[in-house]
């Protein structure tokens, strides 16, 4: 008897899981459109700010999917997204190249800011150039008088830090961890730690203001920015469709030519954060934009013939 | 702090329970039968697979959310069943991380029971089967703790339910994956605030095991 008493309440626990489990499925009518992109462009809260108007006007659902950069392009890889939203121009030229990308348009670009403790004390404030400024963490860091704190992941933001690096002939790897301190965190994570150990760092605008106004580091200040090897560029990316034939393709489209247009364009340069900055510059090319899927497959092909 | 949470906080809450709630309950449909029958059977190779259950434990979430990736993944065996960035794939891998302990605990606690009762009731001419029924209810406390235990893992972890479901807002959104979220945005407070409701639901969940665990239900 009591044996039946749990069966019931077995079968009564299952059956109220099915009916959870067809909501979903029931909802999922309208189109789904999947984007990756990265931590730092989804918390910058531009995305929740411009996808409404792209979800009304299409008439589907944008599932953003906010990872590493490195995570990002492996799910475009792997055909589990419909598109890219990500900011690493080098590889994903590479990835344009090896056939997993269909092509890329620039988006906008925010910057890349030199942040470190208020009082400055190796005067990075006063270099030249963002090499300038690196140069010198890099000499007083050796000598014990600097600290720099680095993503150390695969994220874009790291790769804008070692490509700033090799210009001055470095390379991270050799860097003694004594001053230099490579910690595979995200950005938020790696400014708080950069503010514990008064250390300097290379952080997105937006993620530093973000930080900033949550009060979590109020010692830590912008010391440099506006050398143009600074500029973070998103692109877009749409996944190569007839390497996965499930790919929303005509929804990424209609993606791309929506977020190059000149209305969107405009809406991503008046976006400001909660604190009232701006963080992102419009920059997609004029003029690019399709009327047709059949026209953009064309011009697609011909540029991943004749540009790489 | 200016802005707010913009999600559904009911929701991902139930989410979360229903994640996890299913996981557990998979990971018991599978766990608890598989414990009793490590636990009571003899059999060569037995030290070695309790070792493999023990061990696995420490089974890391995000090592079983990559292995549900690979799965499911369009590239991966099951691709086309187009489960990845669901609930019901964050349900398989915390199943996997489910089933372990439950097993584990399962087999710890029949093998407390004392083994005359075995044999009194097969000698009373009972059944393999109603024998190994009759030790399960000697054992129901430590059965429901071993649930009990899976619950917690599955309603705390974040690595699989982050590599597999996404935290896409309004689908596979947690309280975990939530938490982390505000918490890489420097909003503290409010992962404190998610990691308190989480805290509530979960001991909600453990008052009704609770109950369920002081009237032998079998």
């Amino acid at each position: 008897m009591k044996g039946k008493k749990l069966t019931t309440i077995i079968i009564v626990l299952i059956s109220v899981i099915l009916v959870f489990a067809a909501v979903p499925l029931a909802l999922q009518q309208e189109q789904t459109l999947r984007l990756a992109t990265t931590t730092s462009a989804y918390d910058s809260g531009l995305l929740d700010y411009i996808l409404p108007d792209f979800e009304k006007r299409y008439n589907c659902k944008v599932d953003v999917i906010a990872v590493g950069s490195g995570q990002a392009m492996e799910l475009g890889k792997n055909g589990d997204v419909d598109i890219l939203f990500v900011h690493s121009p080098d590889i994903e030229k590479q990835f344009v190249k090896d056939g997993y990308g269909e092509f890329r348009r620039l988006v906008c670009y925010n910057q890349f800011v030199i942040v470190g403790p208020a009082e400055d004390p190796v005067n990075v404030s006063h270099a030249r150039d963002a090499k300038e400024a690196f140069l010198k963490i890099f000499q007083n860091g050796t000598s014990g008088k600097a600290i720099f704190v680095s993503r150390g992941d695969n994220s874009g933001t790291y790769a804008k830090e070692r490509e700033i690096w090799s210009l001055l002939g470095m390379n991270t790897s050799s860097f003694n961890n004594t001053w230099y301190l490579s910690t595979g965190q995200g950005m938020g994570a790696v400014l708080d730690i950069a503010h514990e150990k008064r250390g300097y760092t290379l952080s997105d605008e937006a993620t530093f203001y973000t930080r900033k106004g949550t009060g979590i580091i109020p010692d830590l200040e912008i010391l440099f920015k506006g050398d143009p090897i600074l500029y973070n560029q998103y692109s877009v990316i749409p996944i190569n469709h007839t390497r996965w034939s499930h790919i929303n393709y005509e929804l990424a489209i209609n993606f791309v030519n929506w977020i190059t247009s000149p209305e969107t364009q405009q809406l991503i340069g008046n976006f400001t954060d909660a604190y009232g900055h701006k963080l992102f510059v419009p920059n997609a090319a004029s003029g690019a934009i399709m009327i047709s899927c059949v026209v953009e497959i064309q011009i697609s092909a011909s540029e991943r013939n004749n540009w790489w | 702090m200016t802005d707010a949470i913009s999600y559904d906080v009911l929701q991902v809450t139930i989410l979360s329970l229903y994640v996890s709630g299913s996981a557990t309950i998979l990971g018991s449909l599978i766990g608890v039968p598989l414990g009793a029958l490590i636990g009571l059977k003899e059999f060569g190779g037995k030290g070695l697979l309790k070792t493999i259950t023990y061990t696995m434990y420490g089974f890391p979430p995000v090592i079983s959310g990559l292995f549900v990736y690979y799965l499911f993944s369009r590239g991966g065996p099951l691709g086309s069943f187009g489960i990845l960035f669901t609930p019901t794939a964050m349900i398989l891998a915390q199943t996997l991380l489910v089933v372990p302990l439950v097993t584990g605990v399962t087999i710890s606690a029949v093998s407390e029971v004392d083994k005359s009762i075995k044999n009194t009731v097969l000698s009373l001419g009972a059944s393999n089967r109603q024998a190994t029924f009759t030790i399960i209810r000697e054992a129901w406390v430590g059965v429901v703790t071993a649930v009990m235990i899976g619950f917690g893992r599955a309603i705390a972890e974040v690595g699989a339910a982050y590599m597999v479901g996404g935290n896409i807002e309004g689908k596979t959104r947690v309280l975990t994956t939530a938490i982390m979220l505000e918490t890489r945005m420097g909003h503290f407070e409010y992962a404190v605030g998610l990691g308190v409701v989480l805290l509530i639901v979960a001991c909600g969940i453990f008052l009704f095991m609770r109950w369920i665990q002081e009237r032998e239900m079998l």
